[in-house]
Formats: C-alpha cells, structure tokens, sequence
C-alpha cells in the first residue's frame, strides 16, 4: 500500500505515534515504517519529508539540527506538547471508528 | 561518491528562504546519501545503489511542489504561557551565567572562595548560636525543667548547690514539681577485676532523672524507684553508650555482668542511648560522656550533713504551675528549711533556674558577638563580590547596552547580573558548607567543654536552611548593585559611545563599596584587640598561688571515722601513701580549695573594731595544715604559718592580705584578736599570728576577697580537699594519685581529681576560646579588606595607563606615579578607618561584659587595628603602584 492511498490524517499520526517515544530524523523514521508495518507500508521520501515540514508549521512536531560525536549532522524531530496532545485526540477518534466498524460488521482489528 | 548536496539542488527548484532551502536540501541529501550507502554496503553495485536511492524521491517536481505547500502553510505560534513576565527565560539566564562562569574560571574561583568563607563561618556560627540559643535542650518540654541550689546570701557568684538532707527534704514537700532528681559531682571511680585498672568517669543520679529528662536506655532497663531509696542504694549500674562500644564492643549480653568499682560490684543493668548528656552535669575534667551511672542513694556522701552541698538538683514543673510559682516554692521550703536548721541553712539564699540558663546561658552573649562578627565578614565577602562583578560589568557594558538597545527590558538584564551573582553565591554555598563542617569539627575539638557536652552540634536542616538563605541575601547584595548601575542611562550612553571604561559614577561607588570593607574590617580588628588585650591582663592575674605541678582530689573519711584523732589518722595514712610515690613533693588538706566554685565565709569580728549595728567582715574561711601554704605556693607576708603548736589548745588564725588591709589599715595585724562566726559574743577569741597572701578563688577574673585560715589540728575535717605538689607533669601522675588515696582506707571516695592548671585554664578557657575565634574572622576580615583595597586600587591603574602615560610624557616621574597611586590607596583606607573608628566605638560597649580590664574604648586597641589596617592596605597598593610606576609612556599612549 503507498501513503497516498492512506487517509491523510492517518499518516500524521503514523508519524507523531513514532516520535511519541524520542526524537528521531527523517531517514530513521522511513526505516521504522517499513519494518514496523512489515513492508505493508511504503513511505517514499517524497512524502515523509514535506509531511514533516507540515507537522512543524502546525506545531506538532519540533524540527532541530542536532550534532554528535563522530556523526554529521541531522535534523532530529520530537513531538511538541500540542503534538503530544494531537496525537491523543486522534487516538481516540480511531478507537472510535474502529469500534462503530465492530458494531456494524463483527470485524475484529488486531 | 556524489555531491550529494549538489545533486539535490540540480533536481529540486524550490521557491523558499534560501536559508530555509538550504535546510531542505541538506536534509534530503542526507537521505538520499544514506540510502545508497546502505544498499552498497548490501552488495548492490554502485550505480545501481544510486539510482534506487534516487527512484524512493520519484517525481522531484511534484516533491517540489508538496514542500512548498507545506512551507507555505502558515505556522503556529504557541501562545505565551501566562506567567511568562517576570521569569520567562530564568532557565536561560542561569545556564547563560553558568556558561560565563566556566569561562572566567578564576574570577569565579575568587568570587565563590571569597562568598565561601562568609558563608561557611555564617553557617557554623549560626549552627552554635542554634544549639545555645535557639534551640533548646535535646529533652521533651526542655522549658519545664528549673535546677534549684542555694548559695550564701552575700555570694551570688557561687553556683548554687544542694545537701543530700535538703534535697530530701525538697523532694519530700515539693507541691511545684512533678518530680525533683538529684546529680552528684562527676565521680573518678578505678574499675577493677580487668587486667589493668580503669579510671572511670561516673555521676550518681537520683532513678527518676532518666523518665524527667524523657530517656530510655536503648538496652536493658532504667534504674527502679525501690533501687533509690534509703541510703543504701542498690548496686545496679547504667553504663553510657560510648563506654558500652568501648569496653564492651557494643554486646548485648552486657547486661546482669557485674562491675567492680572502687571495690564494690554493681551490676549492669541498662545502655543509655547513643549521644545522652545531662547539660548541666557539673564540673567535669574532660568533655567525654559519663562513662557510667549509679544511683544517688549508692553515693557515699549521701549520708552526710546538711552543709555539704554537693548536689545538682533539677525539676520538672507540674502542668499549669509558672516558673514564678515553682521558685516561690522552692523558697518558702528553703526559708523553712533555714528556721528549722539555723546552724547550716541560716545564711543560705534558694535559687531556681532554668535548666537550660544553667547550661547554656553563660554562652549567649560571646556567641551572638561571634555571629555578629561573621556577619560583618558576610558582608565584606558580599562587597568584594560587588566589586569584582562590577569590573566585570564595565567590560561588558556594550554587550548590555546593545541589548537594551535592541529592546530588551532592562528588567531581563537586572535578572540575567542577579542570576551571575546567585550560580556565584550557591556555588560559594557549597563551598561554606564544606567550610563549615570543618570549622564545627574544631569547635567541637577545642570547644568549652560546656558547650560542646551539652548539645550535639553538628550542620542540620535547619542550619543548611539558614545557609540557602545566607545565599540568597550575599546573592542580592554582590549582584544588585552592579546589576542596578549597569541598566543606568548614564552608562548606558557611555557604553554605547564605544567606552569601556567605568564612568565616574560607577567609580565612586566602587571606592565606597572598599572604604565600607575597610570600616568593617576596622570594627572587627578593634573587637578582636580588646579581647586580646584582655585575655592578656588575664593571663598577667597571678591568682596567689602556683597552679603547675600542683593536683587537686575531694576525698572524705569513712563513716566510721567520727573523733578528730581517727580523722587525723586516716588524713595521714593517705598523706603516708601520697607522699610515698616517687614525684611526689608535699601534701596538704585544705577545707576549700580555690577554682572549685564553692566556698563558705564566716563574719569576722576584729577586738576594738566592732561598732554596734555594723556589719561584720565577711571572710573566706578556710581550715589548712600547716604545710597548705607551701604546697600552694602562696606567699607568707608577715607572722609565722601555722606549725605542731597550733591546734585544739591555741585559738589561732592567718588572715589574707586583702583581711588585714581592710580590718587594720596601717596596722600590724599581728597578735591582734578576732571572734569568728556569729554572733560574736558567744564565740571565743582567735589570735592572728600570720598575714598569707591573697588568692583569686573563684577565677582570675574575680578579684580577691578577704580569707581567714583556721589549723586542720583545731577541728579536722572529715571532707578534706588534698593538694598535692609533684615535681613531674601533673597530669600523667593523676591517676596514681587518685589510686593512692583510695587505698589507704576502704571505700574511701577519690572524686573531683583534677590537675589544678586544668582548673584555672577552665576558668578562662571560654575567654580564650572567644578570642580566638573572633581574631580568626577579624584576620579573614582584613585580607578581605586588603583584597578589595587591591582590587579597587589595580582596576583604576589599569584603567588610567593612558592618563598615567600622559603625566609621564610630559615630565612626571615614576616616584610621583607611585605616589599617586599609594595616594589613592591610602585616602580610601583612611575615608573607612575613619568611619570604622565611629562604629567601633558605638560598637563595642556591646562587648563590655566579656571585657577584662579593658575599657571597650581603648586607645590601644583602636590605635592597633588602624595600624595594622593601614598596612595592609599599603601592601596591598604596592603591586598597582609599582604597575604604575612601569607604564611606559610610548606604550600607553599607543593603546587604544
């Protein structure tokens, strides 16, 4: 499945959900995706960037070059308080909607 | 390997800040970098690695165009959290100012070093002033217990005692108090049945005084009301908790052992806890706890009359009785006590204090003189800060001005200065702390046994509590300053218009901040001088007879022993074993010694002096062998001492210098009669056959008072008090001494064994003690002061090179550079010693009553400290002046 098949909104909160724990850069992350959904999902680089950059101008995530010993550079991404609090609220939209799918259909989401 | 930086920029055209662009583009290209480097490290040949890395960006355009839609979204501004004013970016300002301290590491060495020291003897003296002053004895409802004692009435001085008779009697009608426990003296007890006998320090307390004071033995049980009745006290023993670790490695199977002392076996029966002191134990000859405890009905003396006062009587007060009602009480019994036994209690004055007073209150005044003094020197520390930030503050003026320039509120700057002078305080804090555990280890090492025995000192909560304030306040003092002049427009003028130098105003003020330490430094010299200067007329006191070499033991003959011959035997069967050891020189008996603190006067009645109505003299009396005076060492001023004549068949006496001044002016007093005791007519007459010199009995500081000697062969005493002169050092050969006495008889007591110089250094050890610590501050005071004086005097000549170059140029020579410069030093030394002199004088009449001999304005002692202020202040100019003095002209002038 490619992102743009996905909902919009659920590919922000693939991303937010992975920040949740630490910061983490744009390369990482695309790693992460494809192990973490077993390849289901791809991210291509066209996407994950620019979805970035839009995080950042909401808020929700904060941008920083970070250097370290015996490593380049990198621009590390962590979750502002306001994407903390996002990520939460859309959380709870998709337990929602995931449970009103089970009502209607006896569908089980793993 | 790709310019991967380059590639990116060739495929993507973005329509950003370039600055933004910049960003994108270096982000991407270290995606795309990464990307191919790990399909290469898979195996995957390079070309092939790069085109898959590029084929994840797929369509760069549409990336283009996503990015830019992205940037182009407009961006969230989080909303100012509401309490953002006045501390909004402290966090900032505390790492920006730990940051400028890292890098100025030995400013900031100086300046937290210098705040230590204030802080660290801030802490400890507070630490002490805590535990005499604040705190309270370590008891539950310390403030209900009162000691009572009595002391004759025209001899306030003397601390107050109690006979075993009169105790009971108190005890036995007390309606005041809940409870009244009676201490004895510490007792020198020899332990025997080990492999070598043991000198033990012991004290025998009435069984209620633990449950009085709210203690409970942390092993075992507390003495039993049964086990203190009678005279004949149980022989069970408390043993203190150190004395248990000691002897005992801490075992519990200590209790029920048996403790052979002084040739009687007690058994042990309970551990008192760790750290457990009675505070007003009495007299006692080191500061180490009670090694162990008995009950006061086992105390030989227990049995005796009603004129020994030996005892230290404490009391708890009932619930909703005052301490006025209690003391009232305590005096109608002693006023009974006084009609019923006219002979003994006639003249005796009942006293009832605080506990905590008779512990402690002798302390207060030179405690809170020394916390005052340390105050003084928090201050001086808290200046030369000032000072050194204020330098600081001139090489950074453009720095702040440019802020301010730019719209920072000065509010920001003031708090940025601040936050430089608290990471400065809080690190200096931790410095005091250290510093003050330390100087609390000597206190307690060198300490007034007193002090040191009665309350545990030691850095606390309350005490670091204290220190987080102390920092705080030396925080706002050295920074406010600085931070307030920095934010004046007048500076700030200046400091934009490219000055770096401090203006006039900001120079005034530093000069004022140096004269202000020099004044302080001044008053704490002068402080310390006139203790100085006392301890040495103190030291000059020749107390009338030579203590080195002389030792002192409180013994008392058997219960047996009632007709005066088996007194005399016993008195000099221990004389026999005395003078037996090898050292030994001479032994004397003496009814009273001088330095103990007790004392009994007679009235004396001089023939064809007594006016009717008038009141007699008042006169030590004393009864003495014959050799008491030698062994003394005092002085024969005219007649004979006594000798084998003298005794039970020849009323005679010798009389003190001060005796025959007084009673016969310009007269010989010898063969003159006298009547002893009152009243007069139903006494017989006495002959003086001697003048003696006079003695200080009650301490050095207390001038002598008239005595009058009896012969020990007139009436031999059954609580001789021995002297004995040796011709090595007295202290090693005390517990020989003590050993000697107590077998020359059985179950005679040895108590009060002391080296007679131990006495009369305790009578001026607190002296001393004062006067070493407050010359210790007065000394950091004035290096304090020198260094600020330096500071100053170097921070001008650096900043007047060029002017001091100019003056060369055009003739001056490096004797008048000099000149001004020591000129500069030396007017604001003078401008502080000067205004020192004013507050030393309103000042030290604080100090009057731990002055001796010494008026608090001494010419001396201000004339000393000024002097010595002065040079070192000149000192302290010397290294600027002679910088002054090696400006080169062309140099200076060439500067910028």
């Amino acid at each position: 499945m490619e992102t743009q098949d996905l909902p919009r909104g659920s590919a922000e909160m693939v991303l937010l959900s992975l920040l949740e724990g630490r910061p983490r850069h744009g390369y990482e992350l695309a790693k992460l995706i494809e192990s973490k959904s077993e390849s289901a999902l791809t991210f291509r680089v066209a996407s994950i960037y620019p979805m970035l950059y839009r995080l950042e101008r909401k808020g929700l995530v904060d941008g920083r070059w970070v250097e370290k010993a015996n490593e380049r550079r990198r621009r590390f991404y962590r979750l502002t308080p306001r994407g903390r609090r996002a990520l939460a609220d859309q959380r709870r939209t998709w337990r929602e909607f995931f449970a009103a799918l089970n009502r209607i259909t006896g569908f089980h989401h793993a | 390997m790709p310019d991967w930086n380059a590639f990116v920029r060739q495929r993507l055209a973005l329509r950003v800040r370039p600055e933004r662009e910049a960003e994108i583009v270096q982000e991407l290209a270290q995606q795309l970098s990464q990307a191919s480097a790990e399909l290469v490290n898979a195996g995957v040949p390079e070309v092939e690695a790069l085109r898959r890395a590029e084929a994840q960006v797929g369509d760069w355009a549409a990336l283009a165009r996503e990015i830019e839609a992205a940037e182009a979204a407009p961006r969230h501004v989080e909303p100012p959290p509401p309490r953002m004013s006045l501390w909004a970016g402290s966090r900032h300002d505390l790492r920006y100012a730990l940051r400028f301290l890292r890098k100025k590491p030995v400013f900031a060495l100086v300046a937290a070093g210098t705040l230590a020291f204030g802080i660290g003897g801030n802490t400890a003296m507070f630490t002490i002033a805590d535990a005499v002053a604040l705190r309270g004895l370590p008891y539950p409802d310390a403030d209900r217990l009162m000691t009572m004692g009595a002391h004759r009435q025209r001899q306030p001085e003397i601390e107050i005692y109690t006979s075993a008779p009169d105790f009971f009697d108190l005890r036995a009608h007390t309606q005041a108090f809940t409870a009244l426990a009676g201490i004895s003296p510490v007792w020198n007890m020899v332990l025997s049945g080990g492999a070598e006998a043991e000198r033990l320090e012991c004290l025998f307390v009435s069984a209620n005084l633990f449950g009085m004071l709210g203690v409970s033995p942390a092993l075992g049980r507390s003495f039993l009301a049964a086990e203190d009745d009678g005279t004949h006290g149980a022989q069970v023993a408390l043993i203190g908790y150190a004395y248990w670790q000691r002897k005992f490695g801490g075992r519990t199977d200590v209790l029920n052992r048996p403790l052979a002392l002084d040739g009687s076996s007690y058994t042990i029966v309970g551990v008192l806890p760790a750290g457990f002191r009675y505070a007003g134990e009495p007299l006692a000859s080191a500061p180490t706890e009670i090694d162990v405890w008995l009950p006061l009905a086992a105390n030989p003396l227990i049995a005796t009359r009603r004129s020994l006062r030996f005892l230290k009587v404490v009391g708890r007060l009932k619930d909703g009785v005052s301490a006025e009602q209690g003391r009232d009480e305590i005096r109608r019994l002693g006023a009974a006590l006084a009609r019923e036994y006219p002979e003994s209690n006639g003249e005796m004055a009942w006293e009832v204090r605080l506990l905590r007073e008779e512990a402690l209150g002798r302390y207060r005044t030179p405690v809170f003189l020394l916390l005052g003094a340390v105050g003084f020197v928090l201050l001086m520390a808290s200046a030369n800060v000032a000072n050194l930030l204020l330098a600081r503050c001139a090489e950074r003026r453009q720095e702040m001005a440019i802020r301010v320039a730019l719209g920072a509120p000065a509010f920001r700057i003031v708090r940025q200065l601040l936050a430089e002078s608290l990471a400065l305080a809080a690190l200096g804090g931790a410095g005091g702390a250290l510093l003050a555990q330390l100087l609390l280890k000597v206190f307690v090492a060198i300490g007034p046994a007193g002090l040191v025995r009665s309350q545990a000192i030691r850095l606390d909560a309350r005490a670091l509590l204290f220190t987080a304030a102390v920092v705080l306040m030396a925080a706002t003092l050295s920074g406010l300053a600085p931070a307030w002049r920095s934010i004046l427009p007048a500076e700030m003028g200046n400091a934009l218009g490219g000055g770096r130098t401090l203006g006039a105003g900001a120079h005034r003020f530093r000069s004022i901040l140096v004269m202000a330490q020099v004044a302080l430094a001044l008053v704490l010299l002068i402080g310390a001088g006139l203790l100085i200067r006392s301890f040495q007329r103190l030291l000059e006191v020749n107390p009338g007879f030579q203590a080195k070499n002389l030792v002192t033991i409180s013994t008392q003959v058997p219960a047996g022993a009632n007709s005066p011959e088996q007194r005399t035997a016993v008195y000099l069967a221990m004389r026999d074993r005395l003078l037996a050891i090898p050292g030994v020189r001479k032994v004397a008996a003496v009814s009273r010694l001088p330095m103990m603190g007790s004392d009994l006067t007679s009235s004396l009645f001089a023939e064809g002096k007594m006016v009717a109505g008038a009141p007699a003299v008042e006169a030590q009396y004393r009864r003495a062998t014959p050799d008491y005076f030698a062994t003394m060492g005092i002085p024969l001023r005219a007649g004979r001492w006594f000798d084998e004549r003298d005794g039970r068949n020849n009323s005679v006496a010798l009389v003190d210098e001060v005796t025959a001044r007084r009673v016969w002016p310009g007269e010989d007093p010898i063969g003159k009669r006298v009547k002893l005791g009152s009243p007069p007519d139903a006494q017989p007459w006495t002959t003086i056959i001697g003048v003696a010199g006079s003695i200080r009995h009650f301490g050095l500081e207390i001038a002598p008072q008239p005595a009058v000697y009896t012969p020990y062969a007139a009436s031999p005493l059954v609580a001789p008090i021995l002297v004995i002169r040796t011709s090595a050092e007295a202290d090693a050969m005390v517990p020989a001494l003590a050993a000697a006495v107590r077998s020359a008889y059985p179950g005679i007591p040895a108590y009060n064994v002391f080296a007679m110089q131990t006495l009369v250094d305790r009578s001026t050890a607190q002296r001393r003690f004062l006067m070493l610590l407050l010359t210790a501050f007065a000394a950091g005071a004035m290096l304090l002061a020198a260094v600020g004086v330096y500071g100053s005097i170097s921070h001008s000549v650096a900043q007047r090179t060029r002017e001091i170059g100019l003056r060369m140029a055009l003739g001056a020579s490096r004797g008048a550079a000099m000149r001004m410069v020591l000129g500069e030093g030396l007017r604001l030394t003078l401008a502080g010693v000067a205004v020192g002199w004013l507050a030393a004088g309103a000042l030290t009449r604080l100090m009057q009553s731990v002055l001796f001999g010494v008026r608090p304005l001494d010419p001396v002692a201000f004339a000393a400290a000024a002097v010595m202020l002065g040079c070192f202040a000149i000192l302290a100019c010397a290294a600027p002046a002679w910088r002054a003095a090696r400006v080169d002209p062309l140099v200076a002038l060439r500067e910028p």
